[in-house]
């Protein structure tokens, strides 16, 4: 993508803008975890709303994916796809859904309870 | 040969050919750190311990999250930089993002070191103590030693001698010659025996010995014998087999009475009562939560020693019902020697322990991922920061002939520095804050 001086220079800025945002972010991450929230689950879903903010920031602006050929988010959504059954294959595995067998769950383990 | 489209899109795909490449490569980067991920999320959901939250060190994790953060900012401004052949700001912004790469492993290490320095006591009852060692580390003392049988074959006697309190300590071998265990004499010892088809070497020391063996140097001993890793037995009496831990947490969680517990009997009266003290406040502070909640016990059945705390400082809970003969300061029954002296010094006996290991993968499986995430996630700084590096160092012929070209490599190089950042913005709250 070819671009002018003057678009580049206004970019610049944006950069600087976006890093110290990230870095305000940072803070609040940290922040939040010294805050106890009703469950521990919840701290972990905002501190993960929040991280995935940053990351979608990074992605959009550092990485230009705000404007890019197709060709590229054609390759992302693939990948896209894959990881975010990697990230549902755990639950899979907790219920053993395989098999059909309910899962009793070991008093004491933070994960004690049966699945819903 | 001329690589084409190295500067222009090519026209059926809209992208120069490096930047397609870095993201097909970067497509295969997000399956690698998401099975990673993935294997996170198992370890910890089937964890039959309480997974460590705030354990690492978060300054420093803070401090390297800003640092690549500023490093991300600065390697697309060398790009934009360098666009508009403002060759100058380029360097600069190279630079610091080099030297970002260097201050983000240098803290790295110091938070590997303090991991690899830093032990947990796993106590028979299951409530832990961790700390570090003093010099020297565990040693397990045995004395009286007159016998001694040494493999032909692998026997070292440099390698057990070391342990020994006595200077050049004499043997005698079966047939009744005096010799001293040098290398060249255990040598020929050796090569005899082999000779005569022995497996092993029986010697008997002439005057007793004592040793003061380091625990990792020890195969397996009894109250009579102790095997080195050499495969040398000596022979004689056990009279010391304690590890000595300079606390700095004590954790209860796995007790239903801590005051029963062995860590709790390891920390000794006047930090039993500091303990209390600190289980009453902390009572106070979360009694909104159930008893049962991991967060609850988190607070309630551990009790963190810093550098400054000190055993009397109960005294500001007189609510706690202590006696005023329990405040001794904490110094009084410590060596005042060291930097330690502010940590309980609790010597425990091997039967009441469990395990024991550093802060390595061995400890827990949390740290098994830490260390396989943050180590993969450093190597990827480093292979980044060495790219970067030689596209500053080593194109200047393309900077002077073809910036644009150079303009590329930098943004390709900097897409990969970029997820780089974004895999350490899910790394930092995972594995030190939540």
């Amino acid at each position: 993508m070819e671009q002018s001086h003057d678009d580049l220079q206004k970019h610049v800025k944006k950069y600087v803008k976006i890093g110290i945002i990230l870095g305000v972010f940072t803070i609040i991450t940290v922040g939040l975890s010294y805050i106890e929230l009703p469950t521990h689950g919840l701290n972990i879903i905002v501190g993960m709303i929040v991280a995935t903010f940053k990351a979608a920031l990074v992605a959009l602006i550092f990485m230009h994916l705000n404007h890019e050929a197709s060709m590229i988010y054609k390759i992302l959504l693939f990948t896209t796809v894959f990881v975010m059954g990697l990230f549902v294959l755990f639950y899979l595995a907790h219920g053993d859904g395989l098999v059909f067998t309910q899962f009793d769950g070991y008093p004491g383990t933070p994960y004690g309870g049966a699945p819903h | 040969m001329d690589i084409p489209f190295t500067r222009k899109p090519r026209p059926d795909t809209g992208l120069y050919n490096a930047k397609l490449g870095v993201w097909l490569f970067l497509a295969s980067e997000v399956m690698l750190f998401g099975g990673l991920f993935s294997s996170y999320i198992f370890l910890r959901v089937g964890a039959d311990y309480h997974w460590p939250v705030h354990e690492l060190n978060v300054t420093l994790g803070f401090v390297n999250t800003l640092v690549l953060i500023l490093s991300s900012v600065t390697v697309v401004m060398a790009w934009a930089n360098l666009k508009m052949r403002k060759i100058g700001a380029y360097k600069v912004c190279m630079w610091i993002t080099v030297a970002s790469a260097g201050v983000f492993m240098v803290n790295k290490s110091f938070e590997y070191k303090a991991k690899f320095e830093h032990y947990g006591v796993k106590l028979k009852d299951g409530t832990i103590l961790t700390g570090h060692l003093p010099e020297g580390g565990y040693r397990i003392e045995f004395g009286d030693v007159n016998k001694l049988t040494l493999n032909s074959k692998t026997g070292d006697p440099t390698y057990f001698l070391e342990y020994t309190k006595s200077e050049n300590p004499k043997f005698k071998t079966a047939a009744g010659t005096e010799v001293e265990l040098t290398k060249s004499a255990w040598k020929e010892l050796a090569a005899e025996a082999i000779k005569a088809k022995q497996n092993s070497v029986v010697l008997t020391s002439v005057a007793p010995l004592t040793f003061a063996v380091k625990e990792s140097a020890t195969f397996t001993h009894t109250d009579s014998t102790l095997t080195f890793r050499d495969g040398t037995t000596i022979e004689g009496k056990l009279i010391n087999d304690a590890l000595t831990l300079q606390v700095d947490k004590v954790d209860v969680r796995a007790s239903d009475d801590p005051k029963k517990s062995l860590a709790w009997t390891y920390l000794g009266t006047e930090w039993q009562h500091a303990f209390d003290a600190h289980q009453e406040h902390a009572k106070e502070k979360y009694k909104s939560f159930d008893a049962k909640d991991a967060r609850y016990l988190r607070h309630v059945m551990q009790m963190e020693i810093h550098h400054s705390t000190v055993a009397e400082h109960n005294e500001a809970h007189p609510g706690a019902g202590h006696a005023a003969e329990t405040h001794a300061p904490a110094e009084g029954n410590h060596k005042a020697d060291g930097h330690s002296s502010h940590y309980p010094e609790a010597t425990i006996a091997r039967k009441d322990i469990a395990f024991w290991s550093n802060f390595t993968p061995k400890w827990n499986t949390y740290y098994g991922i830490y260390f396989i995430l943050t180590g993969l996630h450093g190597l990827h700084v480093v292979a980044g920061a060495l790219v970067l590096a030689y596209f500053l160092l080593f194109d200047t012929k393309l900077l002077r002939e073809d910036p644009d070209h150079l303009a590329n490599r930098i943004e390709v190089g900097g897409l990969f520095w970029h997820f780089v950042d974004l895999v350490w913005i899910f790394l930092f709250p995972l594995l030190y804050l939540l």
